[in-house]
């Protein structure tokens, strides 16, 4: 620097071609470091921005893509559902159906089994009744028999010694009367 | 948005934008301070501001030093600025222009380079904006950087560099052998054609910027000649001294040497790094190279399993 700041009187040039290594090391370190810069600074939020936008985008279309074939499959797979449908139904009518006269049958055929059982056992009652009836009957006879023979014989008949002569009688009386 | 980050939003964009435009304007001051006033039309190299003694030669702080480091900090800014608030859904034109620029320069760089050097699309866009932003300084008045040959040259070594890094991927001999293409004979005119690639692309750049400003020069310099010819009919000192011829001419020159010549070597040196690097490129040799290294590698495990067989 020849003066002082403003009051330059005559300014120092260089000439128009020289070679200085020093020059051409700090144009180099320039260059470099211009382009860090750029690539720092400007491509890559750029670029990052870019393909993130890009992404969204193709992520968007694959969506509407698949929204799209799904939509489409649905569709199908309803038809398909309807027209099975009424197959459907008349089957499980059918089964219905069947299922309500299998199950009234059997409900037909318990009643019927237990109605028979309850006459079976209706009647054996009855023929017990009616056996102990005729018991019943035989004992007062013997009884009523001892009775009118006493009075037709007059005096007291001896239970033990005549029991079997009366109920050969009863016996026979019931076979008759049988 | 909150007021509040609004507000902060504009206060950063405007330091942003003043970190564009400050460091020309710093230029341009430092440049009127230590220029005297009366120069007149020279022709010269850049003016230094700062001589620092260094080994081998002093280091200058020069004007083109200074405006290529103002170039780069605008350029900084420019980049903080079209990314200020960026987002997934772009909602601003500058986020727009930011996409448009990667864009534009990845497919440029896709097409001629091939989708292996894409990663290079950062490094193209450097040159280009380096070169064309410090060619244009010459429209504030400041000495074109790119019109001083070490700073190109430091370009075009670094060009150099990777070229040589990227043929060295074919291995040292592929590359020695290289130069013998197509006969022997032609050995050292392939090692000097190859030496001259960044010497020429230097000379280009710097030729054309630099004719430009000397082209320039050399007729605002004539037309004030002619029109001080001209009114020094009228015998009128002051009025003999209104260049008038000026008016007209220099400005569309210089949109021609200015913008378009910046722009267009800005281009072609951008172009000629792209060609250079993807063509030296010997993806031959590169490709029988890995192969060779996979197969040592293979045969090399083989080995050391047999061996841990053979134990067994």
């Amino acid at each position: 620097m020849k003066g002082p700041l403003f009051f330059a009187l005559a300014a120092e040039y260089l000439d128009v071609i020289y070679i200085n290594i020093w020059s051409i090391i700090v144009s180099l370190a320039n260059l470099l470091i211009l382009y860090l810069i750029l690539k720092k600074l400007l491509f890559k939020p750029v670029t990052k921005v870019v393909s993130a936008r890009r992404e969204k985008v193709d992520g968007m279309l694959r969506e509407a893509q698949e929204a799209k074939e799904k939509a489409e499959q649905d569709r199908e797979t309803y038809a398909a559902q309807l027209s099975h449908a009424q197959e459907d139904a008349a089957e499980v009518m059918r089964r219905a159906a069947q299922s309500a006269n299998r199950t009234g049958d059997e409900i037909i055929r318990a009643a019927e089994t237990r109605a028979q059982e309850m006459l079976k056992r209706a009647d054996e009652d009855i023929a017990q009744e009616k056996k102990k009836a005729v018991n019943e009957m035989k004992e007062e006879l013997s009884g009523i028999s001892l009775t009118i023979a006493e009075k037709v014989v007059g005096r007291e008949i001896k239970e033990q010694d005549h029991k079997k002569l009366i109920d050969d009688f009863i016996s026979e009386v019931g076979e008759d009367h049988e | 948005m909150t007021d509040r980050s609004r507000v902060r939003a504009r206060v950063v964009d405007g330091l942003l934008i003043a970190m564009m435009i400050l460091p020309f304007v710093g230029c341009i001051l430092l440049k009127i301070l230590f220029t005297p006033a009366s120069e007149g039309i020279t022709i010269a190299g850049p003016q230094i501001y700062l001589t620092v003694p260094m080994p081998l030669q002093p280091l200058y702080i020069s004007e083109s030093t200074v405006v290529s480091a103002a170039v780069v900090i605008a350029v900084i800014g420019l980049c903080l600025y079209l990314t200020h608030g960026i987002k997934e859904v772009p909602d601003s034109k500058r986020q727009l222009v930011a996409e448009f620029i990667v864009e534009k320069v990845t497919d440029f760089v896709g097409e001629n380079m091939g989708a292996r050097f894409i990663g290079f699309a950062p490094f193209v866009t450097a040159i280009l904006a380096l070169s064309a932003l410090s060619s244009m300084s010459s429209l504030f008045g400041l000495y074109s950087p790119t019109s001083d040959i070490n700073i190109v040259a430091g370009w075009a070594v670094l060009v150099f560099i990777l070229i040589t890094h990227y043929k060295l991927r074919g291995g040292l001999g592929n590359y020695l052998k290289s130069f013998g293409d197509p006969i022997p004979i032609f050995y050292p005119f392939n090692v000097i054609s190859e030496i001259a690639t960044p010497v020429s692309m230097t000379f280009r750049h710097y030729g054309n910027i630099l004719s430009g400003a000397v082209i320039s020069t050399l007729i605002a310099t004539v037309l004030a000649k002619l029109s001080n010819l001209l009114l020094s009919l009228t015998h009128n000192f002051y009025i003999a001294n209104i260049p008038f011829l000026r008016v007209g001419l220099p400005a569309v020159l210089s949109l021609y040497f200015d913008v378009f010549s910046s722009v267009l070597q800005a281009y072609i040196f951008a172009m000629l790094t792209m060609l250079f690097i993807s063509g030296g490129y010997p993806e031959e040799a590169v490709e029988k190279r890995r192969e060779k290294r996979a197969a040592k590698k293979a045969a090399k495990e083989a080995k050391k399993s047999e061996e841990a067989a053979a134990k067994q």
